[in-house]
């Protein structure tokens, strides 16, 4: 799976680790932006009140 | 047969390597949530807290950085409530300075919207700040800000403290109950016993609280009650213990 996709992308060693780290960049971003407060809101109860 | 069992066998080593490193990732997007959660978010939330709070200062006169006298006879000023989401005060517990984000504003309501804030969100219908009854707010365990994070360490006799537009509100927490999240009566203007007609000036706290893995769970709350002790007119100074705070001194 990995292996794929350092075989997929062009260039030499160092090229293909710095857009690594871009594209691990991009998809953290993605995840602290959208994905995770999607997950905590929809799946997490974080509710601390009393309520009936 | 030899060949067949090979290409058995190579089929199963890449279905091993891609079964394993799917079970990595997923261990990686879970430590990432964690992490996002308690530290991010966490400190996104008290960011904005903390303008909050700022903000609720810069609209009032500042009090006078010193010792105020404590009033402890008659009847202090009331408030009248406020519109949902509004801040109306600042929520103090010195015995949380330098652990956890203490000055927290208070805001009316207790729906995600003013509690993922890191606010301290006043349940609509109980009593105002040194009102008879039962002053109550509810605010985040181990999230959004981690406000009431350290309710576990409050003991009989530390202070909670309340900071309205003109007036401190001294209480002292008088014990806690663990209870279901249903467990309304604890809430009511005598706590645990609804209906009856208060004669005391309480406030209430609840969190989030785990019966088995303690902050980090949501199937109980822990309530912590308190009642009021004193209070003192903003124009005077401060209590003593808020001149504790290594930000006012």
């Amino acid at each position: 799976m990995y292996a794929a996709l350092w075989k997929v992308l062009p260039g030499p060693a160092w090229l293909r680790i710095i857009m690594l780290v871009i594209l691990l960049a991009a998809v953290v971003y993605c995840l602290f932006t959208w994905v995770y407060p999607w997950i905590s809101d929809t799946f997490v109860s974080g509710d601390p009140s009393i309520e009936n | 047969m030899r060949h067949a069992r090979d290409k058995q066998s190579d089929a199963l080593t890449i279905f091993l390597g891609v079964l394993g490193e799917l079970m990595i990732t997923v261990g990686l997007l879970i430590g990432g949530y964690i992490v996002w959660n308690v530290w991010w978010d966490s400190n996104q939330s008290a960011a904005v807290a903390a303008q909050d709070v700022k903000e609720f200062y810069q609209s009032v006169e500042a009090a006078p950085a010193q010792e105020g006298e404590v009033v402890t006879k008659g009847d202090p000023p009331v408030i009248d409530p406020v519109p949902h989401g509004e801040t109306f005060g600042v929520l103090i517990v010195p015995k949380w300075y330098g652990i956890t984000n203490n000055t927290m504003p208070l805001k009316e309501g207790t729906t995600p919207d003013v509690l993922d804030l890191a606010a301290a969100g006043h349940y609509v219908g109980t009593a105002m700040p040194g009102e008879v009854g039962n002053f109550s707010v509810a605010g985040h365990r181990r999230s959004h800000g981690n406000s009431f994070r350290r309710i576990d360490i409050l003991e009989k006799g530390d202070q909670v403290i309340v900071e309205t537009k003109d007036t401190w509100y001294i209480y002292e927490v008088t014990g806690h109950e663990i209870v279901l999240p249903t467990q309304t009566e604890v809430i009511a203007p005598v706590p645990d016993k609804p209906g009856e007609i208060p004669t005391q000036r309480l406030l209430t706290m609840t969190t989030c609280h785990s019966v088995r893995v303690g902050e980090w769970g949501n199937d109980h709350r822990w309530v912590t009650h308190a009642k009021l002790v004193g209070w003192m007119d903003r124009s005077e100074g401060m209590p003593e213990q808020v001149l504790n705070d290594p930000g006012v001194k």
